[in-house]
């Protein structure tokens, strides 16, 4: 038998390769053999590190010679709840340092939950020729003058998005720094910002950029304003709106109505913030060629919400407060065949009494009427197991399934039993789920169901739940493609952890706050498994002026090939191998 | 009937005709407009004045075997046909394709020596889809790939591979029974001759190690800890953040000297001959400035603790050193040809797309 290799040149075997952009294909291919490694790595454009700590920009950029394409995680996910004290980390800064040598024709970075810095986005700025899309999703530690360098010097910027970031607004004049003879832009989304961007200079750089495509202004666009954008923007495809109130005024009326018309290509729609109900209507002729609409900054109620609801056939995500109520969601089920994913946030999640009339019903509506529903993100206050079981039964094609009752351990509200049952029932039929959070009232039982039936679980979310260390020992025992763990509040312990070892080095990452891990737990695992990071985040002093039994504050574990990281903030501490030799 | 003769009956058979050869010897002759769809051949023709007769056939490139010849044609005859759709193409293509993944190799392989570039992208892309989904083991498989990456390099290739648990905790241990031997006999001069007479046995088996760990890492103490965990966040230029994220690993001792030593490897790739195992023996004598920072104490009961482990670490790792050391040597050997040689092509590839931009 002929060998490939032997027979098969590298260059075509590079072409092959050129096909094949999954990064998780990438890393298979890079596994076959050394030849094919070698091949691989001098070819691979795009980069996706899950943890930025994992593994060192130096180790990246000496391995992956010519990468265009690079997007990176920092914090883990429970700091969008504050549980990440300031400081944590996430540093971008000796990324960009690295790559800005390393990676002259880079084009884009996309960042999740990191740190950073305006020089940051200077060096960027400057460094990358070619540079075209800069997405910051989640991000701090910047402010507008870093914004002004992207927009003056990068010349080919196509995609400039800060959703969800915190910026320091220091200035609205950002945004006149693009040159007039930039005209690239195909996206921007400054939802985030706080203050007022100079409008006649969005205005003119909406007019010139041909090709712009997504444009989500931020609350301080007054709706006045919007028909000027749109009507200098026709072909826009992704709108997100400032703030949707003004005088109700027949002419700003009419020109927002034909405005929105003329843009014949428009399919999402978001933003919508202190909205004023007479002006929904003018969204009503663009409707059914809506497939993403998302109202979750809209404080909306029906009927008003209903009618605009039940108007979106084509609807494939929806993102709405719980005003929408049960009502709403039965529409949704009636109208929206076409629905993917659901997210029902919370208008007044620390009320004492429910505000809205939205409960289990909602969901079960959804799940009946919507074939295609697969993904969900739910606020509620109240549950059922039926109610679960039922939805698992209507959806085994579910995919996401995020469900959380706003007060913590509520058990079944008809039976007042714990809600294991259902979510088993949501585990054994959705036999393709990749995520899950859980809320109510749980016993290790349900992680007996999870660890038997969840096969694909990649990233479980736990809080106030299970009894035991068996609990966590089901999950980490048993669901075999769990890539990340994050619980809080839950009576976990060091027996479950240190059984299951060698199992944190096949995830991305533990994180576990409040629960029952002892110090000396934390030690021996840092010290027994060195392709591990083990950080106790302790911000009552030094872990080791204490006994080994006491339980740690908060731990975050991940696996690396990098080591303990060199930028740790006061209040985390890193377990390693020499915890057991260091003389306290 | 000759083929004069055929011409005289039928004048309109009186096609042209361009010979081909390939390795095995055998020449045939081909429709010309099938024959020139291939630049390859093309080429010879236009160029060189080749294929007119048996006598001056194209010798087509070595990978173009007999059977694959066939192929190639059968698919030039198809699309150098003017008018067919889009749909009829793309039709034929998606039945053409339909082979075993050997012969769909063969094939790439031969489409490209004709730099025949729309079956190459078929091709390429049929071998795309069969790769896509597949595990390591499975590829391997279907290509009958060798699995010659060792388990470190499965993990992350350029990772050192003495980068041992094992090691790294026996050279911490050494590291303190060295310096305590150290304080006991101060008085004598030279640091290499001490360590030599009293821990030969220690400094033999270290010098097995590849990389030599040796002296250079310093133990962790509370001071250093400290000076780790109180450093705040640094957003230095390039260079000095690479050395002082070096300078932490070498002194937490998680990543050895060798380490960099790669690192450095790597940054000059002229540096041919230079094993790994030679870099590393030269750090195990180079006298350590370090150790001086750290602190002394260290309690009777835990040095005899450190003494016994040492002994049985020695032990242990003796018994498996052997096998270790083949393989070290031979992933050693192995692996820098094909990294220059890529490196080799890849440089001046990249040149070029540089270039290009």
């Amino acid at each position: 038998m002929v060998r490939m290799a032997s027979s098969f040149p590298e260059e075509v075997l590079e072409h092959v390769f050129s096909f094949i952009q999954n990064d998780k294909d990438r890393n298979s291919i890079s596994l076959v053999c050394k030849s094919w490694y070698e091949i691989e790595r001098w070819c691979r454009r795009r980069i996706f590190v899950g943890n930025c700590y994992a593994v060192s920009p130096a180790m990246v950029v000496r391995r992956f010679p010519d990468v265009r394409s690079v997007e990176l995680k920092g914090k883990p996910h429970f700091a969008d709840f504050d549980l990440v004290p300031k400081g944590w980390g996430g540093y971008v800064s000796p990324w960009i340092d690295a790559m800005s040598t390393a990676y002259p024709w880079l084009e884009e970075i996309r960042l999740k939950r990191m740190v950073v810095s305006d020089e940051a986005l200077e060096l960027i700025a400057k460094s990358f020729k070619n540079f075209k899309v800069l997405v910051l999703f989640s991000c701090e530690g910047f402010s507008t003058d870093g914004l002004a360098s992207i927009a003056a010097n990068c010349r080919n910027l196509r995609e400039l998005d800060l959703r969800e970031s915190e910026v320091e607004d220091l200035s609205g004049h950002w945004l006149s720094h693009f040159p007039d003879t930039f005209t690239s832009l195909v996206s921007l989304n400054i939802s985030c910002l706080r203050s007022e961007v100079s409008f006649s200079a969005l205005e003119r750089l909406v007019g010139r950029c041909p090709n712009l495509k997504k444009l989500r202004l931020n609350q301080a666009v007054p709706l006045e304003s919007l028909a000027d954008l749109l009507q200098r923007a026709p072909q826009l495809v992704e709108l997100g709106t400032g703030a949707y109130s003004a005088e109700l005024r027949p002419d700003v009326l009419s020109n927002l109505s034909g405005a929105l018309t003329g843009c014949q290509q428009l399919k999402s729609l978001s933003g919508f913030w202190d909205v004023v109900p007479s002006y929904l209507p003018v969204l009503y002729p663009i409707c059914s060629r809506l497939i993403s609409l998302n109202l979750s900054d809209a404080v909306i109620q029906n009927p008003d919400l209903l009618k605009l609801v039940t108007q979106c056939q084509s609807l494939q995500r929806f993102w709405v407060l719980d005003c929408i109520e049960d009502t709403g969601l039965e529409a949704l089920g009636e109208f929206c065949k076409d629905l993917q994913e659901l997210r029902v946030f919370p208008s007044d999640p620390f009320g004492e009494e429910p505000n809205v009339s939205l409960t289990e019903r909602g969901l079960v509506a959804v799940s009946q009427g919507c074939p295609k529903l697969q993904s969900v993100l739910y606020f509620c206050r109240q549950m059922s197991n039926a109610a679960l079981v039922t939805i698992a039964r209507n959806r085994p094609n579910m995919t996401r399934f995020r469900l959380c009752i706003i007060e913590p351990r509520a058990p079944d509200y008809l039976t007042q039993q714990p809600l294991d049952f259902g979510f088993g029932a949501i585990v054994e039929h959705c036999k393709d789920l990749r995520r899950l959070s859980l809320s109510g009232f749980l016993t290790d039982r349900v992680f007996e169901y999870i660890g038997t039936y969840a096969k694909k679980l990649e990233m479980l979310s736990v809080a106030f739940a299970g009894e035991s260390d068996l609990g966590l020992h089901h999950v980490m025992s048993g669901c075999e493609n769990l890539r990340k763990l994050e619980i809080r509040d839950c009576p976990f312990g060091d027996k479950a952890l240190l059984a299951n070892a060698t199992k944190l080095e096949t995830m991305r990452s533990l994180w576990m706050s409040s629960c029952s891990v002892s110090f000396g737990a934390c030690k021996l695992l840092g010290q027994k498994m060195p392709r591990l990071n083990v950080e106790v985040i302790e911000e009552r002093g030094p872990p080791d002026s204490r006994p080994d039994s006491y339980h740690v504050e908060k731990l975050y574990m991940y696996r690396t090939v990098a080591g303990p990281r060199n930028d740790m903030p006061g209040f985390v501490w890193t377990m390693d191998e020499d915890a057991a030799f260091s003389i306290s | 009937m000759s083929e004069v003769d055929m011409a005289v009956i039928k004048p309109e058979m009186m096609k042209s005709y361009v010979w081909l050869q390939t390795t095995d010897g055998s020449i045939q002759q081909v429709e010309q407009e099938v024959a020139m769809f291939c630049p390859f051949i093309c080429h010879e023709v236009l160029q060189k004045g080749m294929g007119s007769s048996k006598s001056y056939a194209i010798c087509l490139p070595q990978r173009v075997n007999p059977a694959m010849l066939s192929l190639v044609l059968d698919y030039c005859r198809f699309h150098q046909v003017p008018g067919r759709s889009n749909k009829e193409r793309k039709s034929f293509d998606e039945k053409f394709i339909r082979m075993d993944t050997k012969r769909l190799c063969e094939l790439t392989s031969a489409a490209d020596s004709l730099q025949l570039k729309p079956l190459v992208d078929l091709t390429s892309r049929a071998l795309a889809r069969i790769i896509e989904g597949k595990t390591p083991e499975e590829i391997r498989e279907i290509f009958h790939l060798p699995d010659d990456l060792t388990e470190e390099e499965k993990l992350e290739p350029l990772k050192n591979t003495t980068d041992d648990p094992r090691i790294r905790l026996l050279n911490r241990l050494y590291a303190k029974k060295r310096k305590e031997l150290r304080e006991r006999e101060k008085l004598k001069i030279v640091e290499a001759e001490e360590e030599r007479v009293d821990d030969r046995s220690v400094d033999e088996l270290l010098s097995f190690i590849n990389g030599g760990n040796g002296d250079s890492k310093v133990l962790k103490t509370s001071k250093n800890k400290k000076k780790r965990r109180r450093r705040k966040d640094q957003q230095k230029n390039a260079s000095h953040s690479e050395v002082a994220e070096t300078d932490e690993r070498e002194s937490n001792g998680l990543h050895p000297m060798c380490h960099d030593t790669e690192l450095d490897d790597e940054f000059r790739p002229s540096s041919s001959g230079a094993s790994k195992l030679q870099d590393g023996e030269d750090d195990i004598f180079a006298p350590k400035v370090e150790f001086d920072d750290v602190d002394d104490e260290i309690d009777p009961a835990l040095k005899e603790k450190i003494d016994r482990e040492v002994e049985d670490f020695a032990r242990r790792l003796n018994s498996v050193w052997p096998e270790r050391m083949q393989e070290l040597l031979s992933f050693g050997q192995e692996r820098r040809p094909v990294h220059f040689a890529v490196n080799g092509n890849g440089t001046l590839r990249r040149c070029g797309s540089a270039e290009q931009k």
